[in-house]
């Protein structure tokens, strides 16, 4: 095909490569004035986030938190729609990943306390056998086998919220505290959410331990397609991880709308090992869909 | 139709192929290369996905090395007058390099695709569903009602669908689609006007905003590309800004492309603004320039320079990737495709410097 140049299409073509050009100027930074995560050094974990400098990664779920979590999953994982419902954000990733079933493999935990081989997040880090879907970092570039041996050093020490330090720190902050109701801090499905049928475990985060004595009397799953059904429950803690509980079906759910209850408000309200109670009602709805 | 006219049908087809020379193979470079719109080769008028008839022929004729003859039969992926269909399958042997990580290797499926379209008003009205049936379950990619005015220079088109944003790459790990997230793993439900006037190639979306998830509040996204297409180059402007609940998000572009002699090249670049939550106020930037020799007939030489800033209020932590990519086509609906991409970053982080070497069969029809 000839090809017929006139000078003011010439000029245009020219002056848009150009600008393309000066678009890629750029080259790979050498790193001076960041840390080992590539953040700015010298700024503390308060600044704002987009500049925060976590601290080098170590076998602390803060620190996987800040450095792999938030800068990484979170681009995916967050919010109502998170694939597999795992939100892994600051506020709900512990609740739902330490003895949580996973969705895609449901006979394998998230995080296993204690057996890193046996967590399904491993699994994935990896792309061991056996896995579903990608590989994560989805479409990667995928985490250094070093970085991977952290998360898998954390979880080998069981998988502990907060670091030995923290949790000292912590336990005398509680003291001193005045005591805080109940919340509920995550759900799994997350309200509004739309998931793929078969559905074979729920999760719920408290913001405290709550107290096993009040949960088949408080937590209520109903099938609300139509007229509300209750839907038998097995409920249970999360392996390692107490403030979470474990809702799981007597037979996965089927194609519906769904509502879970926790009962709160009064006498029979859901309570916590510290006595605190939950203040009111909490409920959540999501969909099953067929695949 | 009897058969003599659609034989005759066919051959105007292959005379339309051989004149327009080295048409679209099925990657937006061939676009350039050919100096014609995405919607020539593909029944999306974004392109991607299900080839229409002239991307079918031009499949068979001009992309291979070698034609193997197969007489009057050729594909055309027409079931009757009214369904049409295809696909798509990669798969591929690759190696990881990671510093002071042991090499990983596999064979992986990367994606099997099947596509079809019900022209249920031959021309003027389509219903197309995209399906990735592998690996994993099923998942619904695109599924579109498709309206196309009489002189086929506007549509409307509403269901799910992928955005438009600059040049649809075959390649989803490039950094201008990670960055943006606008790409082929990202469809959004809404409806989309398009413009196809002359030189012009325009679109405007207005969708979720939740890649196809569900959602519980009226914020919406809004995705608009407008560009001019000349034989041998072409120039556009690309915007999306999604109003995220915790945030907005907003991505701008400008794309181009030009072809000198026997070279296309590709350019992009991109900003975003992201406040949503988990990221405070993110500033980052993403450019690509990519040139593809067509050495010979069916050996196409793809190199790719990559730039990412994901941080623009921070020094020092660029990220580059470099890529070469050989593409074979010896027959028809088949390619060989292998390759290295090479990533480069701040020292600090191992994973920047991953390096990663491919053989990728893939087959479609």
């Amino acid at each position: 095909m000839a090809i017929h140049w006139s000078r003011p299409r010439c000029v245009l073509a020219a002056g848009t490569l150009s600008m393309a050009a000066a678009l890629l100027a750029g080259c790979a930074g050498n790193g001076v004035g960041l840390d080992a995560n590539g953040n700015p050094i010298g700024l503390g974990s308060s600044a704002p986030s987009s500049s925060s400098a976590p601290a080098a990664l170590s076998a602390d779920f803060q620190s996987i938190q800040d450095n792999i979590f938030t800068p990484i999953c979170t681009k995916c994982h967050i919010g109502a729609n998170a694939p597999e419902g795992l939100q892994l954000d600051q506020a709900h990733s512990y609740a739902l990943l330490v003895g949580v079933p996973s969705a895609e493999v449901p006979t394998t935990l998230r995080v296993k306390p204690g057996d890193p081989t046996d967590s399904y997040i491993i699994q994935k880090l990896q792309n061991s056998p056996g896995i579903v879907g990608m590989q994560m970092p989805y479409g990667g570039p995928y985490l250094a086998q070093s970085t991977i041996d952290v998360v898998a050093q954390w979880i080998s020490n069981g998988a502990p919220q907060a670091s030995s330090t923290t949790n000292t720190i912590a336990s005398v902050a509680h003291e001193r505290a005045q005591p805080a109701p109940l919340e509920v801090t995550a759900t799994m499905p997350a309200e509004g959410s739309v998931v793929t049928a078969p559905l074979v475990s729920l999760a719920i985060g408290f913001s405290h331990e709550p107290d096993t004595s009040f949960l088949n009397a408080a937590v209520r799953l109903q099938n609300i397609t139509a007229q509300p059904v209750s839907v038998p429950l097995l409920l249970a803690q999360a392996q390692g991880n107490p403030a979470t509980v474990l809702l799981t079906p007597v037979a996965p759910l089927g194609a519906g709308v769904y509502r879970v209850t926790v009962h709160g408000g009064d006498a029979t309200a859901m309570t916590a090992v510290d006595g605190e109670s939950l203040p009111a009602d909490y409920s959540f709805t999501f969909t099953v869909e067929m695949p | 139709m009897s058969k003599r006219p659609r034989l005759m049908a066919l051959r105007l087809l292959l005379a339309m192929v051989c004149f327009a020379a080295s048409c679209a193979y099925a990657e937006p470079y061939l676009a350039v290369q050919t100096g014609l719109k995405c919607t020539q080769c593909h029944v999306n008028p974004t392109g991607g996905g299900l080839r229409g008839a002239y991307g079918d022929v031009f499949a068979q004729t001009a992309l291979p090395a070698t034609h193997l003859d197969t007489g009057a039969d050729t594909w055309t992926g027409s079931l009757n007058t009214f369904l049409r269909v295809g696909g798509d399958l990669r798969t591929e042997a690759e190696a990881t390099e990671v510093p002071h990580s042991k090499t990983i290797s596999q064979f992986s499926l990367e994606q099997v695709r099947t596509y079809v379209e019900a022209q249920v008003i031959p021309e003027r009205l389509i219903v197309y569903a995209d399906e990735q049936i592998a690996p994993g379950g099923a998942l619904n990619r695109e599924a579109y009602v498709l309206y196309w005015s009489p002189g086929h220079d506007w549509y409307v088109k509403a269901g799910q669908m992928y955005l438009p944003f600059g040049w649809r790459l075959q390649d989803q790990t490039a950094l201008i689609l990670q960055a943006s997230g606008i790409n082929m793993t990202t469809p959004d439900q809404g409806v989309e006007f398009g413009w196809l006037k002359g030189h012009w190639d325009g679109q405007l979306d207005v969708t979720n905003g939740t890649a196809g998830g569900p959602v519980n509040d009226s914020r919406k996204q809004f995705s608009s590309q407008l560009s001019w297409v000349e034989s041998v180059w072409r120039v556009g402007v690309a915007a999306n800004y999604n109003d995220k609940l915790g945030g907005s998000r907003g991505t701008y572009g400008l794309f181009g492309g030009l072809r000198t002699g026997p070279i296309s090249w590709l350019a992009q670049g991109e900003v975003i603004e992201d406040k949503s939550q988990g990221f405070g106020l993110g500033r980052s930037a993403a450019t690509l320039l990519e040139g593809n020799w067509l050495i010979a007939r069916g050996n196409n030489l793809k190199i790719t320079f990559e730039y990412l800033d994901p941080d623009r209020s921070v020094s020092n932590n660029g990220e580059t990737r470099w890529s070469a990519v050989y593409e074979l086509t010896p027959i028809q609906f088949v390619q060989l495709r292998t390759g290295v991409r090479y990533y480069d970053g701040i020292p600090q982080v191992d994973s920047q410097h991953t390096r990663l070497y491919f053989v990728e069969l893939h087959g479609f029809f």
